[in-house]
């Protein structure tokens, strides 16, 4: 049986749902036996393939431009979207900024830091425009939801073996959590 | 007889008393209907919308904290409907403010995490419109976050129904609706008493103690119930400890003053920053050093044994547990033969009776206080008071001087006007008398006239007054004419005059926890324990005998006070 491919990509992240992902230990080793990981933050290829996958995993907040492409490639290249992590589903703790005007939280970042020397806040053509904090669904759909802060391996773990097998993951009791 | 009705819950029989809310019913039969806004010490109110239940017939879901039972009624609690609309009410309760548990006090405690997590939310349907929501930090023991506030209004009921200070209330309306206290000034500079009752219930992360805030959840900490220690009501507590530390204080539901406490029970024990003495200290040309108990008690029982009985004194204060004031009088009184005494009043020569609860203010319907000030000293009482007062009682205050009390007296009597407040009190159905330290003898003959009618509540100045009435110690300090005075204060604040006095005392011994400009003038200075630290029993205000816990352990070399007694015994 071929294996199933598997994609995941990061927004505005903390690597802390790649960490869980990885502390999965040697499960992780069982399950690459089932699934193909084509591509990954923290391997070599950093995109999807363009000949698309079965499972793509999202993790992090939509923050800026840059971000709903990724968004947007990943749900064109997925049959199945999944949002890993708090900051996939809810938001996360980048949307503490919405509560302020954007500039004033650009101001805060670039130029009042305690250890900015003559900051400025980074304007280039080239790059990214912020935008409002938002989870994932708010910019294309999600088929399935796995919050916490981040999910445990446990619950990573759980999530992807179901697939693997063919059903649907119910999220339950420890495998259920926000933070 | 109350009458019963039958009903059915998920198609079970069930036997309920009329009357009952379907929530009641549902949870006195084993089934859970999980609620918000409900809370089991204050009055339904149906605010959430979370326990919403399908009844047969109603037109739509209804409130099951709020729904009273009725004969034949039957009921769904977790059908598709029930359960799709209860997690509707959720995501709507998550949409209104900042509700992200991955960085909130609450997070693992909470009871909207908890049913979020119940009902499988695993996304929010309603995306959140980050509203600008303030924080208010203005008072000194805990916080409101109204962000993480979903307007149960059990604070509100707590603050009015348990404590009866009525300073919370709303503003605004719908979405805007704002908890708010007073004429909408911030809590620190509102009528607040910081009881923290509305703390205590809050089901949210909206209130949040400042000192245990991210000190441990739940499942970290470990809870013993005991009794505060701070006033002669004996209000139950369950002391909340993690690591052998005090992190927080709680009301017990269970015991008489029903989750109730004060600022003095609830936050100032755990905030004392007072010095504590570790070890024995022996005074040796002037300067006192550490010594070991031994050195000290055999020093004490040197000095005692070649000093006349009738020249030793020995004083405690009423606050020590009874089998420690039971051993004191002992070993002063039976076997040195010294005089002994409390320093406190101990209202025994008013010769009135004691015994009356917080429940006959509850159930009174007139209320007479004289020499006392509840609401400055015993301050539970004083929100019985004020409760009563709300059921309609009247309240009679016989004061001279300024009183707390003072604005919630319906009639108020100077000194003089005794005899007008006793017939008012004779003239009523169940009255109760509220007396204090204030009170003269003759003033005690009169209000004796209410003997057969009234109930009694002594408010003794010191916790365990009653115990020290009940073994008839004398109250005041006489050290005329001592050679020897041993002092046992626990960690109280001794009065100035009571420091002058013993000065002058040749041979000065000073058993307490904390030190102060009384272990600075001993020639022997002992180590008592803490509160959380001491474990026996103590009388509460009813009379009634009630168990003290060790919360935390006892520091190293530190041995309880009784034993302390029992060791200098041995040695004479």
């Amino acid at each position: 049986m071929a294996k199933v491919k598997v994609a995941t990509d990061w927004l505005a992240a903390c690597a802390g749902c790649e960490m869980s992902l990885l502390d999965m230990d040697e499960r992780l080793v069982e399950l690459l036996e089932k699934i193909e990981l084509t591509s990954t933050p923290i391997t070599d290829l950093k995109h999807p393939p363009k000949e698309g996958v079965t499972v793509g995993i999202l993790t992090g907040t939509v923050n800026n431009t840059a971000n709903i492409e990724v968004v947007k490639q990943m749900r064109e290249r997925c049959k199945l979207l999944i949002a890993l992590g708090d900051c996939a589903v809810f938001g996360g703790i980048m949307t503490m900024r919405n509560f302020f005007d954007l500039n004033m939280a650009l101001k805060r970042a670039y130029v009042e830091t305690e250890s900015t020397v003559e900051g400025i806040i980074p304007g280039s053509e080239e790059i990214a425009k912020p935008v409002q904090a938002q989870p994932v669904n708010q910019v294309v759909k999600v088929d399935f939801y796995v919050p916490g802060c981040p999910p445990s391996a446990d619950t990573i773990y759980h999530v992807l073996k179901e697939l693997v097998e063919g059903r649907i993951p119910v999220l339950t009791g420890d495998y259920l959590k926000y933070d | 007889m109350e009458k019963m009705v039958n009903i059915r819950i998920n198609g079970r029989q069930v036997r309920a008393r009329s009357g009952q809310t379907v929530l009641e019913a549902a949870k006195a039969a084993g089934i859970d209907i999980p609620s918000l806004c409900n809370h089991p010490a204050l009055t339904p109110h149906g605010a959430c919308r979370v326990c919403l239940v399908e009844i047969e017939r109603q037109r739509t879901l209804q409130p099951a904290c709020t729904f009273p039972v009725a004969e034949g009624m039957r009921i769904e609690t977790e059908s598709p409907k029930v359960v799709e609309e209860r997690k509707f009410v959720l995501q709507m309760l998550f949409s209104e403010r900042n509700h992200y548990c991955m960085f909130c006090e609450m997070s693992g405690d909470c009871e909207l995490q908890a049913l979020a997590y119940r009902y499988g939310l695993d996304h929010w349907t309603y995306q959140n419109p980050y509203p600008k929501i303030p924080v208010d930090g203005t008072r000194k023991y805990f916080i409101m976050d109204h962000n993480r506030c979903i307007l149960c209004r059990r604070c509100i009921r707590a603050c009015g129904e348990l404590a009866a200070n009525h300073t919370l209330g709303v503003k605004f309306r719908g979405a805007k609706t704002m908890i708010s206290a007073d004429m909408d000034v911030p809590f620190g500079e509102s009528s607040c008493v910081a009881c923290g009752t509305c703390l205590q219930v809050c089901p949210t992360g909206a209130l949040v103690d400042r000192k245990s805030a991210y000190m441990g959840r739940q499942t970290q900490v470990e809870r013993t119930k005991s009794v505060c220690m701070f006033c002669s009501v004996g209000c139950g507590i369950e002391i909340i400890t993690r690591a052998g530390r005090v992190i927080r204080v709680e009301g017990e539901w269970e015991e008489h003053n029903k989750g109730v406490l004060c600022v003095a029970g609830r936050f100032e024990p755990v905030y004392t920053a007072r010095e504590r003495i570790m070890s024995p200290l022996i005074r040796k040309n002037g300067e006192t050093k550490q010594a070991t108990w031994d050195d000290a008690l055999d020093l004490m029982a040197e000095r005692i044994k070649n000093t006349k009985p009738d020249r030793i004194g020995a004083w405690t204060t009423c606050k020590t547990l009874n089998l420690t004031m039971s051993e004191f009088v002992a070993v002063f009184r039976g076997k040195v033969g010294a005089r002994v005494g409390v320093l406190e009043p101990t209202l025994s020569d008013l010769e009135l009776p004691a015994g009356g609860s917080l429940n006959d203010l509850l159930a009174s319907d007139c209320i007479l206080v004289i020499g006392a000030d509840p609401l400055s000293t015993h301050r539970v009482l004083g929100y019985h008071i004020k409760r009563a007062r709300m059921k309609g009682a009247e309240l009679i205050l016989v004061s001279n001087n300024h009183n707390e009390m003072a604005r919630f007296a319906d009639r108020r009597f100077s000194r003089d006007e005794l005899d007008k407040a006793i017939r008012i009190g004779q003239a009523a159905s169940s009255p109760v008398v509220v007396y204090g330290e204030g009170t003269n003898k003759k003033e005690a003959e009169k209000l004796g006239g209410l003997k057969r009618k009234a109930h009694f509540i002594p408010l003794f100045p010191a916790t365990n007054g009653y115990h020290a009435k009940v073994l008839g110690l004398q109250s005041g300090l006489n050290t005329d004419g001592m050679d020897i005075v041993y002092l046992l204060t626990e960690d109280i604040a001794v009065p100035e005059d009571v420091v002058r006095q013993v000065r002058e005392v040749p041979f000065l011994v000073v058993h307490a926890s904390t030190a102060g400009p009384l272990t600075e003038a001993a020639d022997v200075v002992l180590p008592g324990l803490l509160w959380s630290e001491s474990e026996g029993s103590l009388y509460n205000l009813e009379g009634k005998k009630v168990p003290v816990r060790k919360a935390v352990p006892i520091p190293e070399g530190l041995i309880p006070e009784n034993e302390v007694l029992t060791e200098l015994a041995a040695r004479l």
